[in-house]
């Protein structure tokens, strides 16, 4: 019997998950232009988990976002899996979240009105509804993440690491080419955040599935293949 | 992927979200059910009133009625004396004319004495009624028919009833619903059985002058040339259609004025009261919405699940005040007969769903202006 992970590898393309070339991405405040990113460049392989080390304020999650096609630069050029969602709009940018990659935030990871099960399932509910095999996903998952107990119950009914775990679940649900954390052990304990990044590690590295771990505690680099630090908008590979 | 998938999943997220917040959503539900109940039963209570004040106007067969000015179109204060009648009988495009009298009496009915309303027709078919519902209606020396819904007063189908003073007494035999008068048991008679009441109730009367002179048109002429006919031709005439009568019985558009005030608020406050529940209910999950818009939901999702949830909201509060209204719509109200009013529950409950509908359109506003980017900050819409 095979693992989702072990599917997920049979099918790993070769290709690079995520390219930056020349990314810029400016702010108008006023009559000032703010340069959150400059000219960012960065190439993340297949199955490589990479640190995003930075103070607060430095773009780290500006560069997330853009990745992830939350927001569009304003100059450059951003490939993800082969696609290139540069020029995509709104519409097209949404439907690109929807399949191609995964989000774990760093508040706000569950809907509150739906159960583990639920948050889960939602992904495939308002996109590509494939129903069992999906729910067979989510319960799979779950298992994996030792939550199979725990499916039924509400994120207020969980500890701050279960809901960390539910939400890396759901960010691995539409079985992304790229996995976005923003600071996903800031609102953990020391011990639980180790566990969270081993956990990460483990489900990424099982499923060779790139990610990239915004952070700015630096115990985090350890549990990643590589580190990029940012300052200031500036990227350093 | 087709856009059909999204629909599933707006109503997947809607349903969810309901389930886990039932009594949120039961209070409005219930809210907009009690709400709906009360314009219904204020609408059944208008058309009560109305008809207990007017319905023998409404529901007798004559399609135009002439009082005299001075009448102020209240049958009991117009006479038409015999040279005004000669008068309107003669204008040109008049089919048929017959009296009609009408005059309040103390009646003894069921062993109790009580007030009613006897009027009084010449020609059958010309103020006799029109809601016969048993018996036959009146053709011979005290024979009367009755308002149906008084028949517990002793005004049943076989029933006699005695004039007092004078102790004429006249025997029900038929029934006829929506015949009241002045909120008051009603009968219908024939012309020489109404004189007969009223000179036995006042002996010293020397006749009993008509107060209206029910008219048809001649084939040709329609009911609206006749009235402007009488009215051109005859001074001191004041002819109108049933229909004119009814509207224009001094009380009836006073009534309809208040209810209508009524109903407005009321129509103001059902949406309203949905309108403010969904901007609060869609302000509270404002970061589940950005959430799940960062996830790749579409904003036509999040809209799609946020007017089904108005929707089930509203057909189920609707539901609940139609279910709280038709077992109440059957009674009597004191000595007011109400009824389930097809066309009242349609019209409310389209106009209460639409309003309802557009209300939300300031919480659907909301969910179109939330940018997935704010799910990296922790902020959402409003904040």
């Amino acid at each position: 019997m095979t693992t989702v992970g072990q599917e997920q590898e049979q099918e790993q393309p070769t290709r690079p998950a995520l390219e930056m070339v020349g990314v810029r991405k400016v702010y108008k405040m006023g009559d000032e232009e703010v340069v959150a990113l400059d000219h960012a460049t960065l190439m993340i392989g297949a199955d490589e988990v990479v640190a995003l080390l930075g103070p607060s304020g430095s773009g780290k999650t500006t560069l997330c976002s853009i990745a992830g096609g939350l927001l569009a630069p304003t100059a450059g050029s951003v490939v993800v899996g082969g696609q290139d969602i540069t020029g995509y709009n709104a519409k097209r940018l949404a439907k690109f979240r929807q399949e191609t990659v995964g989000f774990v935030f760093q508040s706000v990871n569950l809907v509150p009105f739906l159960t583990a099960r639920e948050n889960l399932l939602v992904v495939d509910q308002l996109g590509r509804r494939t129903g069992k095999a999906a729910r067979d996903r989510a319960d799979q998952l779950l298992e994996e993440l030792g939550l199979a107990d725990r499916r039924d119950n509400l994120p207020s009914q969980l500890s701050g690491g279960q809901r960390q775990r539910v939400a890396i679940g759901r960010s691995l649900m539409n079985e992304p080419l790229l996995v976005l954390f923003d600071e996903p052990t800031s609102a953990l304990d020391t011990e639980l955040g180790e566990q969270v990044m081993e956990l990460i590690r483990t489900e990424m590295k099982s499923r060779g599935t790139a990610a990239v771990v915004v952070t700015h505690d630096e115990r985090i680099v350890h549990y990643t293949d590589r580190t990029m630090h940012i300052v200031d908008g500036v990227l350093h590979a | 992927m087709s856009d059909r998938y999204p629909s599933y999943g707006a109503v997947f997220l809607a349903l969810k979200e309901m389930r886990r917040a039932l009594v949120r959503f039961g209070l409005l539900m219930a809210s907009i059910g009690l709400l709906v109940f009360l314009i219904l039963f204020q609408q059944t209570l208008q058309t009560g009133l109305i008809t207990s004040f007017v319905g023998a106007i409404r529901h007798q067969s004559a399609p135009v009625l002439v009082y005299s000015v001075d009448g102020r179109r209240n049958l009991q204060g117009s006479i038409i004396t015999s040279d005004l009648q000669k008068k309107i009988v003669a204008v040109p495009g008049v089919g048929s004319a017959g009296e009609i009298g009408q005059g309040s009496f103390s009646v003894t009915a069921g062993s109790k004495l009580t007030s009613a309303a006897i009027i009084g027709y010449q020609t059958e078919g010309l103020g006799s009624p029109t809601t016969l519902v048993s018996g036959r209606l009146a053709h011979a020396d005290g024979e009367v028919v009755a308002l149906a819904s008084s028949a517990g007063d002793g005004f049943g189908l076989g029933d006699t009833v005695v004039v007092q003073p004078g102790g004429l007494k006249l025997r029900v035999v038929g029934q006829a619903t929506e015949i009241g008068y002045q909120a008051s048991p009603t009968l219908f008679s024939t012309y020489p059985t109404f004189e007969q009441a009223v000179l036995a109730a006042n002996p010293d009367a020397r006749a009993a002058l008509p107060a209206v002179i029910a008219v048809a048109p001649a084939p040709g002429t329609t009911d609206a040339e006749l009235v402007a006919r009488i009215n051109d031709a005859v001074p001191g005439a004041d002819a109108v259609t049933r229909a004119d009568a009814v509207a224009s019985t001094p009380g009836v558009a006073q009534v309809q004025q208040s209810f209508q005030v009524i109903f407005l608020l009321f129509g103001l406050v059902v949406p309203l009261v949905t309108g403010l529940f969904f901007l609060i209910v869609t302000l509270q999950k404002a970061s589940s919405l950005t959430l799940l818009r960062a996830l790749g939901a579409p904003s036509s999702a999040l809209v799609r699940s946020l007017l089904f949830q108005v929707s089930l909201v509203l057909v189920i509060g609707i539901g609940i005040g139609i279910a709280l209204y038709t077992p109440l719509s059957s009674q009597t109200l004191g000595s007011i007969p109400l009824s389930f009013q097809t066309g009242a529950v349609v019209l409310w409950s389209v106009v209460l769903f639409v309003l309802g509908l557009l209300s939300a359109l300031v919480a659907v506003r909301r969910v179109l202006r939330i940018d997935p980017i704010e799910a990296t900050t922790g902020a959402g819409l409003g904040r």
